[in-house]
């Protein structure tokens, strides 16, 4: 894996109101990594994801590819980086899906044309073909999702983050998100509480803590500290247990 | 939740669907205004203007009963605007000096053909194209920009106020067995105010979300709409034949 940190996040603080979210948050992520950030509700992991691209700004340095973010970098961070929210209705908010996923290509700056290139390039690769004049409210929630992911990678990011991409999908949607989420040519970040389907698909995991982070290591290193996932809530053995009695 | 209230057969196949909505709305808006121009207690026109309408209605294939169920929604309206003379006329006692006379009541029905017939129109607009591509029509036409903005978001977004409204209305329903006694208006309050709480988180969530996308406090146009010839056609035909009845006859 390359040395380049396609995220380094240092000191970072960050309170809504007097109430903080984050405190003192460091991590260099690595450039075509898929990072993990796991933690309980409340530990700051979304919060920490909207400072990646900007829309929220705290005490202390985040670069992204060795960009700082700052005001007048915020065009070139929000070319760079792609968020995609938990809830797909808070993404998808144009009356059509071709609207939806041609609106970040268009306010990057692209022709039509080239947008329209870009449209039917991202919904192929998502199996949205068809679905171009559809309105996002109707559609399933699983293809909202797909949507709602198609939306960001048409602005062809360097680094996608996701805020609990496996929430309320079925284990057949989860296996196939975690498909495109490792056909993905890009950095990935994934926030979620479902620590199975990140551990499957990421080669590190960073465990936040009520704004802090609390460890570091491959999903293999953090499986084995069972105190620890316990201590956060995150203990899986759980699901194990489960497993064995059933014989699966 | 699937929702198709508002565009229900918008995706139809028929001329009026082909057409650019630039053009629809110009020309049934201008018969909105011809109608409503017609002189007081004027009922003869409007036989040829519900002829011109049935033809639209054939031409554009949507189901008489639909737009009947429309025209139901604001028939209270219209009665209550239509019966406001002839009660008026009661109740002020001028029925009693003569003055209740066959031209009060014709007068009542033009109000009600007239009202009609603008609702006929309107119910026409909105059923033959998708909601979006109307807006987009009035954006082309120079309405402001912030005016078709919000109600395309608002157009949006009404689905999901409407699911929370569901979402909150199970969750009541499913802890009050039986029929609210005391305490319902609070209940109903509450649950309004939370609606309206989730949607303004909602509204800071979807901003975010513009935001990480490149918003810069425009939309940009995806696609373009095209004048054509069978436009052109369209709208010389409409507005010839509403004026010559609101001219002629």
């Amino acid at each position: 894996m390359p040395d380049s940190f396609a995220v380094e996040v240092k000191d970072l603080s960050f309170a809504y109101g007097k109430d903080p979210a984050l405190k003192k948050v460091s991590l260099r992520i690595r450039s075509g990594e898929r990072f993990g950030i796991i933690g309980p509700s409340g530990a700051g992991k979304s919060t920490l994801l909207l400072h990646l691209n900007g829309i929220l700004s705290g005490d202390g340095e985040v670069k992204i590819d060795g960009l700082p973010v700052t005001k007048k970098s915020l065009p070139e961070i929000r070319r760079k980086v792609g968020l995609v929210f938990q809830n797909p209705d808070d993404q998808l908010f144009n009356p059509t899906v071709e609207e939806d996923v041609a609106f970040g290509p268009l306010n990057l700056g692209l022709s039509r044309e080239e947008a329209g290139t870009r449209v039917r390039e991202t919904l192929k690769q998502m199996n949205l073909e068809g679905f171009e004049n559809k309105a996002s409210h109707h559609l399933s929630y699983g293809e909202q999702k797909r949507v709602a992911l198609a939306t960001v990678l048409a602005m062809q990011p360097e680094l996608v983050a996701f805020d609990e991409p496996f929430s309320n999908l079925d284990p057949a949607m989860v296996k196939h998100l975690i498909e495109i989420i490792e056909s993905l040519d890009a950095t990935v970040i994934l926030v979620s509480q479902q620590i199975l389907p990140v551990m499957a698909c990421c080669h590190r995991l960073a465990i936040l803590k009520e704004g802090q982070v609390i460890g570091v290591g491959t999903p293999t290193e953090l499986a084995a500290d069972r105190g620890r996932l316990k201590e956060c809530g995150l203990d899986v053995g759980f699901f194990c247990s489960i497993c064995k009695k059933l014989n699966l | 939740m699937k929702h198709d209230y508002l565009d229900k057969y918008s995706s139809l196949d028929s001329v009026l669907h082909k057409l650019d909505p630039r053009t629809k709305i110009v020309c049934l808006f201008s018969a909105v205004i011809v109608v409503i121009s017609e002189p007081r207690g004027e009922t003869t026109a409007f036989l040829f203007y519900y002829l011109i309408l049935a033809a639209l209605l054939l031409a554009s294939r949507i189901p008489v009963s639909f737009l009947l169920k429309r025209c139901l929604i604001a028939s209270p309206f219209i009665l209550m605007a239509a019966l406001m003379l002839p009660v008026s006329f009661l109740l002020g006692g001028e029925s009693a000096s003569g003055n209740l006379n066959i031209g009060v009541f014709v007068f009542s029905l033009s109000i009600l053909l007239k009202a009609y017939a603008a609702i006929f129109l309107l119910v026409l607009l909105t059923s033959t194209d998708k909601f979006h591509r109307l807006l987009k029509g009035m954006r082309r036409m120079h309405l402001p920009n912030i005016l078709t903005m919000m109600s395309a978001l608002m157009y949006r977004y009404i689905f999901i106020i409407n699911d929370e409204r569901l979402k909150t209305n199970r969750a009541r329903d499913s802890r009050s067995p039986g029929r609210f006694r005391s305490g319902c208006i609070k209940v109903y309050g509450n649950q309004t105010a939370k609606i309206f709480l989730r949607s303004w988180k909602r509204a800071q969530t979807v901003y975010q979300s513009m935001l990480s996308r490149g918003f810069k406090g425009d939309f940009p146009e995806f696609f373009r709409l095209q004048f054509k010839l069978p436009d052109m056609v369209f709208a010389v035909i409409m507005l010839v034949c509403f004026v010559v009845v609101r001219v002629f006859i």
